[in-house]
């Protein structure tokens, strides 16, 4: 038994060796290896996504920025579709060019079948502490989204659809 | 005694009979594992039908193009793959690489599904235990040595990983990190999250407790922070069970304050935490005769 804790110890501390290896090289996360990094980051502003049905929606009001208690149009809401809210979130805000690519895979992530006739606008909701320590969370009209066709925020710069903001 | 002779009596039990409790036991924990592991696969396999495109590459995939693994249902083959590999592995079948190939084709499957961007732990826990699985099989042959290593392993790990992630605090933000105001942003991001996935919110009790106190969330972000930071504790046998309590409470906390579920790591530390091949043992003691054990014993 002597020899197989010794030999058992070095696997362990082999494997240490690499596990502290593949996250000190991949910034922090290699799965299942990780040092959980998650909310390290604290006070840091954040970007997600909703999406609300703007069909009946006046076109004046659907491109307004408002806060997350007082959207226009109703709840879509995203796992009666089966897509994933975080993955939406990420896939709005870690997207820096919206290419034509881009556009078509947000399509397909709704799916033209769920869209339907219905047009859907997809908000990027940030939110962050002002100097008061308040919490202060908009929601920006980004993407409004038809079974075919994906349009931008003309109320934004252009530059917000080619690099990530 | 070592550090070194140490870790690995409380880790490994090197001179400690194996009794049939902990056979059963073993064999227990690696039908839950492995259950979740095809569960799981399936999950992610699945779900990725459905994905186009890359937005963060994670693990492996950021050597390999792992789009490949979106068309012609090469995701769903793969958890085909998986599953038969992980239950030949399971009924001891297959050699000894079976539980090592499946963790790296479970690997595939987790980075294939993630790279929409969202990088979640729920299932770390899992992996990792595949992984030690994977391990042990490879570098031991007697069956109990085999056992020993594996779940020491995967207690190693899960202590470290609780600790690593307090010190990961301390180093993304510093002492302040567990001031209230931080816990506020959180709870407006987590609500937004629940809006975009069910189109309704209302806060509980504690985010409600949170939101009304700066001190109560700071206290609430503090006690989550030690409970982190004892992570290692759980090295030790006899400090085990109440710091796997304290993590277990602190998951219960995260969900009711963040609304994020870690269900697979509950209740892998339900098993790891106590004390259940002792429980087993005098169970099986009132039965005269009983033999579950050496059945199990692969």
């Amino acid at each position: 038994m002597n020899f197989f804790k010794h030999r058992a110890f070095k696997i362990l501390m082999g494997t240490l060796v690499v596990y502290g290896i593949l996250v000190a090289t991949h910034k922090g996360e290699f799965w299942p290896f990780s040092i959980y990094p998650m909310f390290s980051q604290a006070g840091n502003p954040w970007t997600r996504a909703i999406v609300r049905d703007v069909s009946d929606t006046p076109d004046s009001l659907i491109w307004q920025t408002t806060d997350i208690d007082h959207l226009y149009g109703a709840e879509v809401p995203l796992r009666e579709m089966g897509v994933d809210q975080i993955d939406f979130s990420n896939f709005m805000s870690k997207t820096d060019r919206w290419d034509a690519n881009r556009k078509n895979a947000l399509i397909r992530m709704f799916s033209p079948e769920n869209l339907g006739d219905a047009r859907w606008m997809a908000y990027k909701v940030k939110g962050h502490l002002t100097e008061t320590d308040s919490v202060v969370v908009d929601a920006i009209p980004f993407l409004l989204v038809t079974r075919d066709t994906v349009f931008t925020n003309p109320l934004l710069p252009q530059h917000s659809y080619t690099s990530r903001n | 005694m070592s550090i070194k002779d140490r870790l690995s009596k409380e880790l490994f039990q090197p001179d400690r009979e194996e009794t049939e409790g902990e056979i059963i036991f073993f064999r227990l924990f690696e039908l839950f594992v492995m259950s979740y592991v095809i569960k799981l696969s399936w999950e992610w396999g699945a779900y990725m039908l459905r994905s186009s495109e890359v937005v963060l590459p994670l693990g492996m995939a950021n050597y390999i193009d792992v789009t490949f693994m979106f068309d012609h249902s090469i995701s769903l083959i793969n958890a085909a793959i998986i599953t038969a590999i992980v239950l030949v592995a399971f009924f001891r079948m297959g050699g000894r690489w079976m539980y090592f190939i499946g963790m790296l084709l479970f690997h595939m499957q987790y980075v294939g599904r993630f790279s929409q961007g969202e990088i979640p732990h729920s299932a770390n826990l899992i992996g990792m235990s595949l992984f030690c699985f994977g391990l042990g099989f490879i570098f031991f042959n007697e069956t109990v040595k085999k056992r020993r290593f594996i779940l020491g392993t995967i207690i190693f790990f899960t202590g470290l990983g609780y600790t690593s992630a307090a010190f990961a605090k301390m180093i993304g933000t510093g002492i302040f990190w567990a001031d209230g105001n931080h816990l506020w942003l959180w709870i407006a991001e987590k609500k937004t999250d629940i809006l975009s996935r069910t189109g309704t919110y209302e806060y509980n009790f504690l985010q409600q407790l949170a939101l009304s106190s700066r001190a109560a969330a700071t206290a609430i972000l503090a006690i989550g922070w030690l409970t982190e930071l004892s992570g290692v504790l759980i090295w030790w046998r006899s400090l085990r069970p109440y710091v796997i309590t304290g993590i277990i409470m602190m998951h219960i906390g995260i969900t009711l304050s963040m609304n994020i579920r870690f269900d697979a790591f509950i209740y892998e530390l339900i098993l790891i935490g106590y004390p259940w091949a002792t429980l087993i043992d005098r169970y099986i003691s009132y039965i005269p005769g009983a033999t579950y054990a050496q059945k199990l014993n692969q």
